[in-house]
């Protein structure tokens, strides 16, 4: 007998428990379902009519988490705006460039000294680079913190590191699901993923009356299938050219950012990409074997230091620049610095592409840790920072500068 | 006063304002309509106190804090005076100049110089900011705002049965 839907809401139901844990402890939810994932899975037992090991379902959630990686990269592009960026001033480009060269030169440098070829290394930098925008977010409103000067740099670098991975992302894609055996195979591949980018920029530019038009339908029910026809043959269609799913995805996301209908497609995307994006995280959680963990912690170990190093410096450098105080530009580094949702995106483009294996244990652990301690280290950073200022005696620095003013 | 406004993606908008007492104050408001406020001393960077509301908690501070009394539906007419500035409540009447005319047309705030804060109509729906090509309707409640004696003019000669 088919016990599919069964062991679909089964794996629904821990879910559902790990979210309301993470709810509980006032975590995000992205650890916890990652672990979930790794405890049950094929090694897991079977008891009585409920079956741990998720055999006969695990294609039908890995495809459920592939939707929730649409929806995710839809939801990015249609947030993205060029607009904002351009409205949101000079310190936060000068501090989203300080930060991205910081930390991705960090990790490719990190990626090469390790010994990894060029597209593990391209993938590994990726994986170090992007902050989880969704946990960061949601630290700084639980904190309380909303108000505090550094946020807007804060959420202003965030938004520079999305757009950053937008384009990352299509060029990486392009070199690692295209022709990558040659330098020009290499360099068609991302031109080609370019091309296909800049053709989006182009149709969200010029085709916005169009699409207004098109788009203007009164019922929820045509309009909410119209959206996610478009969004899952765009998609689809994007991995036939070798651009990834996810990519065509967040393109989509980027056009339909310009029209007038946005704020009602992300109304209604945000549920889907919640409930797709938990199972997504669950779902990758599935497919590692806890016991190849161990071979990636020393390597992951090393990335996370390299990361919270990388990431303080480059919050200290972009807070001081914008003339904030050391206290709040040690706030800046210490939030940011989370990791998440990006970076198993990040990890599964690898994968997809059939990199080294290595990629999953140790984006996963990666994640893990960042994803715990990050958090921890955004609420205790006035220790932290009492801690440094005794060392580095910032608050003296403070003080002649006022008196010099 | 200097109020700065600033995005924050994700999140929402800030407000931050400096009063002459030298306080700052910073108003959020959250995309779900929730809104934060952080008390800031001159000195300190963090804030000292903070407090936050739902969207309908807001609102009703908001009026508090505005100088409107909270639930006026319930009377017919409230005014307010605040250095001249009169805010005042009334009843459109059945045969007036305004009925069925958009609010631009009857030249409200150019002629009058008195701005229409919202609409309540008869079925109870409620527009806030009502834009110029709003109609008027017989039995309509206008929040109106403007100097006392150019009210009064509007309401005697446009909202008023036998006026011109």
């Amino acid at each position: 007998m088919d016990h599919l839907i069964f062991e679909v809401g089964t794996a629904l139901v821990l879910v559902s428990i790990a979210a309301i844990l993470a709810g509980k402890f006032k975590f995000s939810i992205i650890p916890f379902l990652i672990v979930l994932g790794m405890i049950v899975g094929p090694h897991a037992p079977q008891i009585g009519i409920i079956d741990l090991r998720f055999i006969q379902s695990e294609d039908i959630i890995s495809f459920l988490g592939r939707i929730g990686v649409l929806f995710l990269l839809f939801y990015l592009g249609l947030e993205f705006s060029i607009k904002k960026l351009i409205k949101s001033g000079r310190n936060i480009v000068v501090g989203g460039t300080i930060y991205i060269l910081i930390n991705f030169g960090l990790g490719l440098i990190y990626g090469f000294s390790m010994g990894y070829p060029l597209l593990e290394v391209l993938i590994m930098a990726g994986v170090i680079s992007f902050s989880s925008s969704a946990i960061v977010a949601k630290v700084i409103v639980d904190l309380r913190r909303t108000g505090n000067t550094e946020t807007e740099l804060i959420l202003g670098i965030i938004m520079f590191e999305d757009i950053f991975l937008a384009v990352y992302l299509s060029v990486v894609s392009g070199l690692i699901l295209g022709d990558n055996t040659s330098v020009w195979g290499m360099l068609a591949s991302s031109g080609i993923a370019l091309g296909y980018m800049l053709l989006f920029f182009v149709i969200a530019r010029k085709a916005t009356p169009l699409l207004n038009k098109l788009l203007n339908i009164s019922s929820d029910e045509i309009f909410i299938i119209v959206v996610f026809s478009a969004l899952f043959f765009v998609s689809g269609f994007s991995e036939t050219i070798h651009v990834a799913e996810a990519i065509g995805a967040l393109l989509l996301g980027l056009v339909f950012s310009e029209t007038e209908h946005s704020d009602r497609i992300e109304h209604l995307v945000v549920p889907f990409r919640d409930f797709f994006g938990a199972l997504f995280f669950f779902s990758f959680g599935l497919s590692i074997d806890p016991f190849t963990l161990g071979g990636a912690v020393w390597l992951t170990l090393g990335a996370v230091l390299i990361t919270i190093l990388g990431n303080f410096i480059a919050g200290m450098i972009a807070g001081l620049k914008a003339g904030l105080s050391y206290k709040a530009s040690t706030n800046i580094g210490l939030t940011i610095v989370s990791r998440g949702e990006f970076s198993i995106i990040m990890a599964n483009l690898g994968i997809a592409g059939g990199l080294m294996p290595m990629l999953k244990p140790f984006s996963a652990l990666y994640v893990l840790i960042l994803a715990i301690l990050g958090p921890i280290m955004t609420k205790e950073s006035k220790t932290i920072y009492l801690w440094l200022d005794k060392i580095f005696k910032w608050s003296n620095k403070n003080q002649n500068q006022k008196s010099g003013m | 006063m200097n109020i700065r406004e600033s995005e924050l993606p994700g999140i929402g908008c800030k407000f931050e304002l400096i009063t002459r007492n030298n306080e700052k104050l910073v108003i959020v408001i959250h995309d779900d309509g929730r809104r934060e406020l952080y008390h800031f001393d001159s000195e300190n960077e963090e804030s000292i106190s903070s407090i936050s509301f739902n969207d309908s908690e807001a609102r009703k501070i908001a009026a508090i804090i505005g100088g409107m009394v909270y639930k006026p539906q319930a009377l017919e007419k409230i005014e307010m005076a605040f250095e001249g500035l009169v805010i005042e409540w009334f009843k459109v009447e059945a045969g007036s100049a305004a009925i069925n005319n958009t609010i631009v047309d009857l030249e409200i705030r150019n002629k009058y110089n008195v701005t229409v804060i919202a609409i309540l109509k008869k079925n109870m729906k409620k527009f806030f900011n009502p834009g110029p090509d709003t109609i008027i309707e017989a039995g309509d409640k206008l929040v109106l705002s403007g100097e006392r004696h150019e009210l009064s003019q509007l309401i005697k000669s446009v909202l008023s049965y036998g006026g011109d």
